[in-house]
């Protein structure tokens, strides 16, 4: 196993050129950081989080997915947050634990607008999060995201969000994101005899990793809505894993059963 | 008839006459319907202009200026060396002028309107060039002006030659204070167009400019010319001007501001950079001027040796939230501050990204589940039930979809700021009730019920708040 890992690490290396590596951010279980390249989500590179249905429109789920993911950075200093629309609630990123005295929100007019504030972000010293809600990156605007990371080492998270009332979200065509996640809300499971719902939960889907494979899992936010959320352990903690990306509908319906 | 021309004042008119009464004098009278709007607006584009010689121009409504020319004449070797470029200028701009330089706003307009045109009074001697005035130089109000006339006073020597106290009696404190302005025995405060502000830099061109490079350098060259004296005295501005003039006498303004008090050159002509392009150099440009508002003393910083590790706020994230903000707009960048209140949509206030957070608030309780994205509006759901009244919701209908719910929290009770209120505005209808909601899919939803059921009111409603995710 040891000798994959060194392999991997060798092939990123050369995939990577000669930029710095700005290191990485492991989940903490191994199911899910062997997929991704050198052990856990890659830092100074950009992400990509979508929707489903009508999640692609409102964006809470992957709002919090990529607020969850990027709790540990945001004590690495300030996280940036472009908004076409201004519906991101801070109480309700605070819930889950992100801190939001260290969440700068940024509310642009168009597309355009949205990478170029996210560019900036990243370029800048004491910035290592910027999250950014656009409809879509073509290739010249993802390659510009990339480059603007690789500068300072500053991650991304791009949030693929269908402006109210626009057509549906184009087809991903040869995004250059590092990561791809599919995320939507999954039904939480209370501890026996709790009432009310249980802690937040997530269906996850790695839909591409450069540099790592695909994979589906199911996770949850643990820690959401206490104030006992610890500092040192990652927010998402894996309840079930699901496979292949083909095999994950049938899965998941016995992961819900049991 | 608000003013009359030349050859009309020959033939006898005069302002404040009756429209009529002209006509009747002069059938071929040409009047024309006065804008006294339009007149103070280019009273204050003209007054942009003049910038160019002083900073500190105050109006003189409805058609005169005072420019407090205070150590700024020696920049064009003595005041009539002033006085000859602001002539060719105004010339140029075709329009018709009559100057004056005195000690006194009161002396420099009385020469201006009643003694030669072009008159410079030496330090301390306008009491002799304004005797032969007739007293209406003194800018006294018709009346008070009509009395001294009826008295025979045709002169100022001879009003000034009169005691003091009987001629505040006669005519009035104000006459006395106006005489004693117009002398110099007391001050006269003017109301300046801009706050004069003693940090103003200026560019004259030898030729006027207009492609963009030429407008950029220029730009870097007077910020620096200011960045430069700031540093020298230890100050740094959070506010800059910079100012335009073009060859056709307007002047065209750009302001950007910066979080933090600075005097970094080249990170204020970044800030500039992106705004040239609105400046239309029309048919060249001539004079730039940059002026420094809010200044404030900043001490010095060391560059350090290990700059590239340690980060302060003032290398990152300061340049950034200046270019931010002056792209966007200061309302588009913001932290979300807690404010007290159990309202939800007034628990969250904007405060600035730099400085100090306001104080007083409480964090907000990060035990009570709240959503990630809430509406502004909160948005209707239709086809809700309740087993109860009390009962969350069983199944409800938003933007066309049945959402049956699967498990529920709640009710968590939301009254109305009703102390904020007129007693007869409370309602029982303002009551929310929140339930957190989550649907066969896992969705996770935030509703409220206004009002309670059982009431004389209409029946309760049910929105949709907000979401989790």
């Amino acid at each position: 196993m040891s000798d994959f890992r060194a392999i991997r690490a060798k092939i990123a290396a050369l995939e990577s050129g000669t930029r710095a590596q700005a290191g990485v951010l492991p989940f903490g279980d191994a199911s899910l950081d062997e997929r991704l390249p050198g052990g856990g989500l890659p830092l100074g590179r950009w992400h990509e989080i979508v929707g489903v249905g009508l999640e692609a429109e409102t964006s809470a789920a992957p709002a919090a997915f990529a607020a969850l993911m990027a709790r540990p950075l945001a004590r690495r200093g300030e996280a940036v947050w472009v908004l076409r629309r201004d519906d991101l609630w801070a109480p309700g990123l605070a819930g889950l634990g992100f801190p939001p005295e260290r969440l700068i929100q940024v509310c642009a007019r168009d597309e355009a607008e949205t990478l170029m504030v996210m560019e900036d972000a990243l370029t800048t010293v004491g910035v290592s999060a910027v999250f950014g809600e656009v409809e879509d990156v073509d290739l010249t605007a993802g390659r510009r995201l990339q480059l603007a990371c690789e500068k300072r080492g500053g991650t991304g998270f791009v949030i693929r969000r269908r402006p109210f009332g626009g057509a549906g979200l184009k087809a991903a065509a040869g995004s250059v994101a590092t990561t791809r996640w599919c995320v939507r809300p999954t039904l939480s499971e209370p501890a026996a005899g709790d009432f009310g719902l249980g802690a937040p939960r997530y269906h996850v889907e790695l839909q591409r990793c450069r540099g790592g494979r695909t994979g589906a899992w199911i996770l949850e936010a643990d820690q959401a809505y206490s104030w006992e959320a610890s500092d040192v352990a990652h927010p998402l903690r894996l309840v079930a894993e699901l496979g292949d990306r083909e095999l994950a509908p049938a899965q998941s319906a016995q992961a819900r059963a049991a | 008839m608000a003013a009359v021309n030349r050859a009309a004042a020959k033939l006898g008119l005069h302002a404040g006459q009756k429209a009529t009464d002209a006509m009747a004098l002069v059938p071929y009278l040409t009047t024309d319907e006065a804008d006294p709007e339009a007149d103070a607006e280019a009273l204050t584009a003209l007054i942009d202009w003049c910038v160019r010689f002083s900073p500190a121009v105050a109006a003189d409504a409805p058609g005169g200026l005072f420019l407090d020319i205070t150590g700024v004449a020696h920049l064009w070797g003595d005041e009539a060396g002033l006085m000859a470029d602001f002539r060719d200028r105004l010339r140029v701009n075709g329009l018709p002028f009559r100057l004056a330089i005195a000690d006194t706003p009161g002396a420099a307009w009385a020469l201006a309107h009643f003694g030669a045109d072009g008159i410079i009074a030496p330090p301390g001697e306008q009491a002799g060039l304004l005797k032969p005035l007739p007293p209406e130089a003194l800018r006294l109000d018709p009346e008070a002006a009509a009395q001294i006339g009826r008295l025979g006073l045709r002169r100022l020597e001879q009003i000034i030659a009169l005691p003091r106290a009987p001629l505040a009696r006669r005519f009035g404190a104000e006459t006395l204070e106006r005489l004693d302005q117009a002398l110099g025995r007391s001050a006269e405060a003017l109301r300046f167009r801009r706050p004069p502000t003693p940090w103003l830099a200026r560019l004259a061109l030898v030729e006027p400019i207009s492609t963009p490079e030429d407008m950029a350098r220029v730009t870097e060259d007077v910020i620096a010319k200011l960045c430069t004296r700031l540093e020298a005295e230890s100050h740094g501005a959070r506010r800059f001007e910079i100012a335009f003039h073009r060859v056709d006498g307007k002047a065209l303004p750009i302001t950007i501001g910066l979080s933090l008090a600075g005097r970094d050159a080249r990170r204020i002509a970044r800030l500039f950079q992106p705004r040239l392009e609105t400046v239309d150099p029309g048919f060249g440009i001539e004079c730039v001027t940059l002026a420094a508002y809010d200044v404030e003393a900043t001490s010095g910083r060391q560059g350090r040796i290990d700059a590239d590790l340690a980060v302060t706020v003032e290398d990152g994230l300061a340049p950034l939230i200046d270019r931010l903000v002056n792209r966007l707009g200061p309302e588009r960048v913001w932290r979300a501050a807690p404010v007290e209140s159990h309202v939800p949509e007034l628990s969250v206030g904007r405060a600035p990204v730099l400085g100090a957070p306001p104080p007083g608030a409480a964090p907000w309780d990060r035990e009570a589940p709240r959503p990630v994205r809430l509406f502004r509006r909160p948005e209707p759901v239709e086809d809700v039930t309740a087993l109860l009244p009390d009962d969350p919701p069983l199944q409800f209908r938003w933007r066309g979809r049945l959402h049956r719910v699967r498990r529920a929290e709640g009710p968590e009770r939301v009254g109305e700021e009703w102390w904020k209120r007129g007693m007869d505005e409370i309602s029982v209808s303002h009551v929310r009730d929140y339930y957190r909601v989550e649907d066969a899919e896992g969705a996770r939803f935030w509703l409220f019920r206004a009002g309670l059921y059982g009431g004389s009111d209409a029946p309760p409603k049910w929105w949709l708040h907000g979401l989790f995710g």
